[in-house]
Formats: C-alpha cells, structure tokens, sequence
C-alpha cells in the first residue's frame, strides 16, 4: 500500500494509505494514531467517550476516510493532493475552550533548544502569554 | 511569569529578539497558536490565571514604543494593568470581551499555510501556491499573509507588505482580540 504524509498540530506522520479523488482512506490503526479516535461498532470513541457515526459512511472496504472521520470529531483537513499530502486542524472544541469557555488550552512547543515545554507545567502562577514573531 | 511563543521558522529568527531574556521562549513553526487561540497578529497577549482560566484574552500589547507610529499603542497602559491583575488580582472591563471565533476560511488558511511550510521544509516549487491558496483564504490575517512574506524571500516591510497593510487599514483593521477604543 502506498504512504500519506498527515500533518498533525504537532507533527508529520507518514502512514500507510491512499488518496482516492477527495478521500484519505487509511487502516483503522493509522486513523486512531493520528487522529486520537479509534473507530468501533457504536462510533468513534476516545477513552470512555463516543462520537456516533454510521460505519459504512467512513468505511471503504477495510480502510477509512480519515477526513470524514475527522470531521465528524471537529477536526478541519486540507487535501494536497498532488503529493499525498493532508493537514488535520486543532480540534474546534478545544478552541471553544479559550474562546468560550475561557479555559487556557495546553500546548506543547520546543524551547529555543529544543526541549519540549508546555503551558500546563507553569501552572500554579499567572501567566502572560505572548505571541511574537521576527516578521 | 511571561511564556514568549515566536511564530517563526527558525530559533535563528528569533535569536536578536530574545536576547538577555530569561522566560521560556518557543517556537511554534507551524502557528499552532494561531489555531488553537485564533491569534491572528502580533504581538497578542493571553492573560492566563493560576488555575488555567483566561482572564484577559487576546489583545495587541506592546513591549516598547518602538511600532507606535504604526499601531498607536504604547506599552504603559497596559504594564499598569497587569500590574494591578499581578498584586491585587483586579482585572480591567475590558477583560469580558468575547472574542470570535475562526471562520472556515480563516481554518482552511491556517491547513493551507501548514501544507505550504512543510512543502518549503522539503524544498518543493509548490510550496508557492499553498502560500498563495492561504492568502486568499485569509487575505487579512497576518499570521497567514505577512508570516509568508520572508518565506518566499520577500522583505516583511517591503511594498508586499504595504500593499497588505493598506488592504487591513482599509477592511477597518480586522483583529481575533479586544479592539482598541
């Protein structure tokens, strides 16, 4: 099977999986990797959680339309097709947090040496953050 | 504390900023922030309390006075208020503001924007359209236009820019944060 790039908030994956026209189909082990929700007979499901979808709307012989998936979990994708490329949005609940209901959504981003830091792991202090950039 | 999150490319852009400063900075390439709190410029700042809720969302404050022909916002107000958030925990009116969501196509612009950097990082030609495709999603946000601009090799205050910043002013200046009075 060939390979699709799925670019995540945090990363680039490759995995196994084929664009066909609009669809990323991918094996239900890539879509939980990638996605964070595993597709089961009552939906798609997270930990004790479940999003119900018809099955046989995602499922394509043994694969799965990982954007019809995605969607239905609140999570945007662009299709580049011409390089087997797809980008996964930040799920729209959890910008629904700091927008609505004001709950500072954690992060985790590389210092300027590279080591991994969160929002979360300063908590307990007040904390200004702030966005800048060169441009 | 003060967390610094630099929407850049590289540690090397952001290296002259950051200089004798001893706060987290990160670096964020693919403008996760840009998805995850609708930050559409910079500077925007989050107030963010001890317990994780935000008590002041997204606004454009400044550091120094060095943009106030541009943006007419100078650094003191501000300093004075997140003083007073910072010993007595009062926050200003303005604090209550409820700030829009991301449309559709600003969302699509961010995808778009992603695709295009990660196509430049592989040293892809197509990389272009993609920058072009999220300009047109989201032709007044600058974390989508003007953070394009030195990576396609152009000045980010060259005539690019001002022709952008024209098409803002014009628009009446469209920002995800409190609106200046």
């Amino acid at each position: 099977m060939s390979t699709v790039t799925v670019l995540t908030p945090q990363e680039s994956l490759e995995i196994r999986g084929q664009c066909v026209d609009d669809l990323v189909l991918v094996d239900r082990d890539s879509l939980a990797d990638v996605l964070g929700w595993e597709l089961k007979p009552q939906g798609l499901c997270r930990q004790s959680e479940c999003v119900p979808v018809v099955n046989s709307d995602l499922l394509h012989g043994d694969s799965v339309d990982l954007r019809a998936a995605a969607s239905a979990v609140g999570v945007s994708s662009m299709l580049a097709d011409d390089t087997d490329l797809v980008a996964l949005s930040v799920p729209s609940q959890r910008r629904s947090e700091a927008l609505e209901r004001r709950r500072a959504p954690n992060f985790v981003l590389p210092d300027l040496a590279g080591e991994d830091c969160s929002l979360d792991q300063f908590a307990g202090r007040k904390r200004l953050l702030v966005a800048f950039a060169s441009w | 504390m003060v967390i610094g999150v630099a929407l850049d490319e590289s540690a090397d852009d952001v290296r002259s900023l950051t200089e004798g400063i001893s706060f987290p900075v990160l670096l964020d390439r693919d403008h996760v922030l840009a998805e995850l709190y609708a930050v559409s410029n910079v500077p925007t700042v989050v107030w963010i309390d001890e317990d994780g809720a935000v008590a002041r969302p997204n606004s454009a404050e400044v550091g120094t006075d060095m943009f106030f022909k541009f943006t007419g916002v100078l650094p003191d107000e501000h300093m004075n208020l997140l003083r007073e958030w910072v010993r007595s925990g009062e926050l200003p009116a303005d604090a209550t503001t409820a700030i829009p969501d991301l449309d559709d196509d600003e969302i699509d612009a961010r995808l778009a924007f992603r695709i295009a950097v990660h196509l430049r990082r592989r040293g892809e030609p197509s990389a272009a359209d993609w920058f072009a495709a999220a300009a047109e999603l989201a032709p007044l946000d600058f974390t989508v236009r003007r953070a394009a601009l030195p990576l396609q090799g152009h000045s980010p205050f060259g005539d690019e820019f001002f022709e952008f910043y024209a098409e803002w002013q014009e628009a009446g200046r469209p920002y995800h944060g409190i609106p200046r009075g």
